[in-house]
């Protein structure tokens, strides 16, 4: 196995892919962080008017020591980790798009030993997406947060420690989609278009319709879940996510929810494992296809 | 863990594509120490069958077996066995170097054998180069590179002379025969007899997904009688002088000639001269593999059934040498149908091929069989 590890480590190293990849990854966080970090920064000041200040805290909620920089960090990374889905689609689809499988099963024991080499090389390459998306958009909000409002020490570890754990889970999702459907293109206009689009439309749609009985719907998809592992760590410091503050309304805590990138997420933890649920499932399909299909 | 014993076993083989039978029920098996061709028409289910040998094709039924196992029970089967496939994938960014380098970590093979590979098949000056940029002849000696990393005791090639110029394709036949003459197993894909006539010693014959004939090519060449065609004067007086004389065996030939059959020129000539038969002219003529090679592997694109009727060229006519054992008494043309497959079951008195299989093709239903046979 360490063999074969080996080998996907200088796949990726001898070809462009992870720095053509990794590039747009950094400045979509960094660009995103930047963007939401401002907006942000000014819906705080607002919240810091003396008139927002005298309606929140009757309600029990200081509004100006809220770390609004999370909420733009979150944001950043979740932009930036579609690019580690993207190179974890490449892992075997692009295998199949440049014919070099053949080679890559000839020359491993057996088809799932070079399918877990590639997990567990493409899993190191996504934490590494992690950690760069996650300084990319620390760097945004440098910028553009005031200093009150940037996340404490301690959140913004958790920020760093959940973007990794999202990188390794985003590529190993793009593994799968890549290794059940073979096609390159058509898997990465598929998710890109879903991630970023269908799924974010259906969840603002059915709260629009059916609200807090559909607030679940953002916590249990998948690119709902994969936002909410960094994105709620944002959200709890808000107490809209894991711990509930007591009056906050449903749908003040979906909308600041949705501030930092995770609808509906139930906690970090459970927007790992529900992710981490979703991402075995193409896993595991992609695996069992691949153990059957006919490379000719 | 396999048996070591570099043998190649192919068992009722099928592959079925949908409704399209690939392959269907073949057998033979490659010994080491040999090289054994395996020779059809394109389209007749080589490269599936090489696939479903190195597993990348689940057959429909049957077994190929390497040392006695399946590939992917090989333990590190790119220690035993090197493939050079049609089509192989070379990413087009990545230089041959990088990319042998990334097989030989895969193998688990030293890093300096990348560099010996490249060496041996003349691409060293080329290593540094994407491999996108290189001619179809580099690519085939840069799969050969690769298949030959793990120092593996079984050459399997499909079409490996494919886009080599002649110097290549010599390079090639040599280096597979001391390959083979170190005890190890090539088996070499070609729909071209002539281009691997004399580089192999065992040939599988295989049309339409079915075995046609395999065995040693020595047997396949020695069943092939020449003959002298001789113009004389007078037919029936030479015909009686060589009878007389006890000089070949005469056959009937379909243009005033004379056929004669193990006989050479200078006993046809002498036998004549002592009768006092004129003889204006006498040809040897030469059968050859490939005809033999066409008219068992042709039955896959026959559209139909022949006209009944061909034109009888005046000329020699070379293109159709009839084995002689089958030539039919009596109407000087070859009668339509399936061509007098020469080959498809061992005639009496003939050596045994002992590489004979259960699966093996019998003469009678070679007309039925085929894209063409109406199946």
């Amino acid at each position: 196995m360490g063999n074969l590890i080996k080998a996907e480590m200088r796949k990726i190293v001898t070809t462009k892919s992870w720095w053509a990849l990794l590039i747009p990854a950094f400045f979509a966080s960094l660009l995103f962080a930047l963007g939401w970090g401002a907006f942000t920064n000014s819906l705080a000041n607002v919240l810091d008017s003396e008139d927002t200040l005298t309606v929140t805290r009757t309600l029990g909620i200081e509004t100006g020591e809220l770390p609004m920089g999370l909420l733009a960090i979150g944001h950043g990374i979740n932009v930036g980790l579609l690019f580690a889905v993207i190179l974890g689609v490449l892992a075997v689809a692009g295998e199949y798009s440049k014919k070099t499988i053949t080679t890559t099963f000839l020359t491993a024991p057996n088809r799932p030993m070079a399918l877990g080499a590639k997990m567990i090389t493409y899993s190191i390459w996504g934490a590494l997406y992690g950690l760069a998306v996650s300084a990319a958009a620390s760097l945004g909000i440098a910028f553009v947060v005031d200093g009150a409002r940037m996340p404490s020490s301690g959140q913004w570890l958790a920020v760093i420690g959940t973007s990794l754990l999202a990188g390794v889970l985003a590529t190993l999702f793009g593994v799968g989609v890549g290794a059940l459907w073979k096609s390159v293109a058509g898997s990465v206009v598929t998710l890109s278009i879903y991630m970023l689009l269908i799924e974010n439309v259906w969840v603002f749609i059915s709260y629009g319709l059916w609200q807090e009985n559909v607030a679940w719907m953002g916590g249990v998809l998948p690119n709902g879940t994969l936002n909410g592992i960094v994105g709620a760590i944002g959200a709890e410091a808000f107490g809209a996510a894991g711990v509930r503050i007591p009056g906050l309304q449903d749908e003040a805590v979906w909308g600041l929810q949705f501030s930092a990138g995770a609808p509906g997420a139930f906690s970090w933890w459970a927007s790992a494992l529900i992710f981490f649920g979703w991402t075995m499932v193409v896993f595991v399909g992609g695996w069992l296809v691949n153990q059957k299909r006919d490379i000719t | 863990m396999h048996d070591g014993s570099g043998r190649i076993a192919v068992q009722n083989l099928t592959k079925q594509f949908g409704t399209v039978p690939a392959v269907q029920n073949l057998s033979f098996a490659v010994e080491p120490g040999s090289v054994t061709g395996f020779l059809g028409p394109n389209g007749a289910g080589k490269t599936t069958t090489l696939r479903m040998l190195l597993g990348l094709v689940t057959p429909t039924s049957g077994a190929a077996t390497i040392n006695g196992r399946p590939y992917t029970q090989l333990g590190n089967p790119a220690r035993v066995v090197g493939s050079v496939l049609e089509n192989e994938g070379f990413h087009a960014k990545r230089t041959a170097r990088n990319h042998l380098r990334v097989y030989a970590a895969a193998i688990g093979v030293p890093d300096q054998r990348v560099d010996e590979m490249l060496g041996l098949v003349g691409l060293a000056s080329a290593a540094d180069r994407p491999a996108g940029g290189y001619s179809l002849g580099m690519r085939q000696r840069l799969s050969l590179a690769t298949a030959l990393l793990g120092d593996p005791q079984v050459l399997v090639l499909d079409e490996p002379s494919n886009g080599l110029d002649p110097e290549g394709i010599a390079w090639l036949r040599g280096f597979l025969q001391s390959f083979a003459k170190q005890g190890r197993t090539v088996l070499v894909s070609s729909h071209l007899l002539s281009e691997v006539e004399q580089m192999i010693d065992q040939v599988v014959i295989v049309s339409a997904g079915m075995t046609r004939y395999y065995g040693p090519l020595e047997q396949l060449r020695a069943s092939q009688q020449s003959r002298v065609l001789v113009q004389p004067a007078d037919a029936n007086a030479l015909v009686t002088a060589l009878r007389e004389a006890g000089v070949g065996e005469v056959q009937p030939a379909h243009d005033g000639r004379v056929a004669v059959a193990n006989a050479n020129v200078q006993q046809i000539g002498d036998a004549a001269a002592k009768a006092g038969v004129a003889v204006y002219g006498m040809e040897e003529e030469k059968a050859d593999l490939e005809q033999l090679f066409f008219q068992m592997t042709s039955p896959q694109y026959a559209g139909g059934p022949l006209p009944p009727q061909q034109p009888v060229p005046q000329q020699p006519v070379p293109q159709q040498p009839v084995p002689p054992q089958q030539q039919p008494p009596g109407p000087p043309q070859q009668p339509p149908g399936p061509p007098p497959g020469f080959q498809q079951g061992p005639q009496p008195g003939q050596p045994q091929n002992p590489y004979q299989a259960p699966g093996y093709q019998q003469p009678g239903q070679q007309g039925q069989q085929g894209w063409g046979g109406g199946q």
